[in-house]
């Protein structure tokens, strides 16, 4: 009798396992929404995918300050993505809000802003400008170059984008499901003592 | 389905954990011996249905499996769903760790009132009878934890129609596919173990 039902219950596995397999034949898309932004001159690019890379079409993206105040908010194109304008150096807190009780959230900190941003800092005097020769001041060659970095930098951003948005490894798959049977084991363990 | 973490504010977060918790004790008392492997495969069953996506508008919705898992374990449903979404949310970041109570209750709740809705009609003589309620028990779990989710979004101000529309519309597929796989389970399990449907309901009465 004992075995009869083990048969049985391998019988269920392979039988949802089956459904499982034909079911993820398809493109998997896992269900959590990621949003991850990034500083460029005076603008923030903002990026939104469920994980396993559908995009987050039309979801209302809303930007903090760091005090929790609300600065803008706006919606993403059919692309996932939605950029603005820098309104304020400060830290920025970028909410996605994905309908459905999905939501994600990424800080730019305010280091970020100021090192990208053209927001002309208040140099104190007494600093030294440095002894610059060709008629370029240290300022113009900064930003020359730190433009440059931005457009060959940007495909590098974009695979990490897209390198953050990993589904879930069959490892943690054949994991998890390992958790419950193990658990199983234990509930088991503990019944057949409490029954001794 | 999973509701993300930061989305609700603390006054549902905490009736959703007491609610779950009250689920899970009595989910724990009601385990037996013959319970417990059945608790894991089902717990481990809706521990990957997350896994199947269906692409739906602007989001993707996925299998949920918590009408097959009420039928077979009433109460149980609870400690084995929330086992399967507590992996979600640590392995997978589904969901998350401070709204497990929540997502556990708006997916087992329906469970538990499915097998109590159709449990009787499923294990009675009558084939054709006991596999419609079979899919309806499937399809209408996952109603209603459209319905429950929808609900619990009332506290972030999103309001209930358009949420539970939403929902609701993009889970349309999922109830289909979700009553089709709950009939099969039922027609195979009426076939080579009809003890498991009736001797189960009994007990956990």
């Amino acid at each position: 009798m004992k075995k009869r039902y083990n048969t049985r219950y391998s019988f269920i596995i392979l039988f949802l396992t089956a459904i499982i397999l034909i079911g993820s034949n398809g493109p998997a898309l896992a269900h959590k929404v990621i949003i991850f932004a990034w500083v460029e001159g005076d603008t923030v690019f903002t990026e939104s995918k469920f994980s396993g890379g559908k995009k987050a079409i039309n979801a209302p993206v809303v930007i903090f300050d760091k005090d929790g105040t609300k600065l803008l908010e706006g919606k993403t194109d059919n692309k996932g993505e939605f950029s603005f304008k820098i309104p304020k150096v400060t830290d920025l807190k970028i909410v996605l809000n994905a309908a459905m009780g999905h939501k994600a959230e990424w800080m730019i900190p305010e280091s970020e802003i100021r090192e990208a941003g053209p927001i002309v800092e208040k140099k104190s005097a007494a600093e030294p400008s440095g002894p610059i020769s060709v008629g370029f001041s240290k300022e113009e060659v900064q930003k020359i170059v730190e433009d440059s970095l931005d457009k060959k930098l940007r495909p590098i951003v974009r695979m990490m984008t897209e390198s953050k948005n990993t589904k879930p490894s069959l490892t943690e798959i054949i994991g998890g499901i390992g958790y419950i049977f193990g658990l199983m084991g234990v509930a088991l363990y503990f019944k057949n003592r409490s029954k001794k | 389905m999973h509701i993300s973490e930061g989305v609700l504010s603390a006054p549902v977060l905490v009736t959703g954990a007491v609610l779950a918790a009250a689920g899970v004790s009595v989910g724990l008392k009601k385990m037996d011996y013959e319970k417990i492997p059945q608790a894991a495969v089902l717990s481990a069953a809706f521990f990957v249905a997350s896994l199947i996506h269906v692409p739906m508008g602007p989001s993707s919705v996925h299998l949920v499996l918590n009408g097959i898992n009420g039928l077979l374990l009433g109460w149980v449903c609870f400690p084995s769903i929330l086992i399967a979404l507590t992996l979600q949310a640590i392995l997978f970041q589904f969901g998350g760790v401070t709204v497990l109570g929540v997502n556990t209750v708006t997916m087992a709740l329906p469970g538990l009132i499915g097998y109590y809705l159709f449990g009787r009609l499923i294990k009675g003589e009558n084939r054709l009878i006991s596999l419609a309620a079979a899919f309806a028990c499937g399809f209408f779990s996952v109603l209603l934890s459209g319905i429950l989710v929808a609900g619990a979004l009332l506290s972030t101000g999103e309001s209930f129609t358009t949420a539970a529309k939403l929902i609701l519309l993009a889970h349309l597929p999922v109830m289909i596919i979700e009553g089709i796989i709950t009939l099969f389970c039922v027609a195979f399990l009426r076939k080579v173990k009809p003890e498991l449907l009736g001797g189960v309901y009994e007990k956990a009465l």
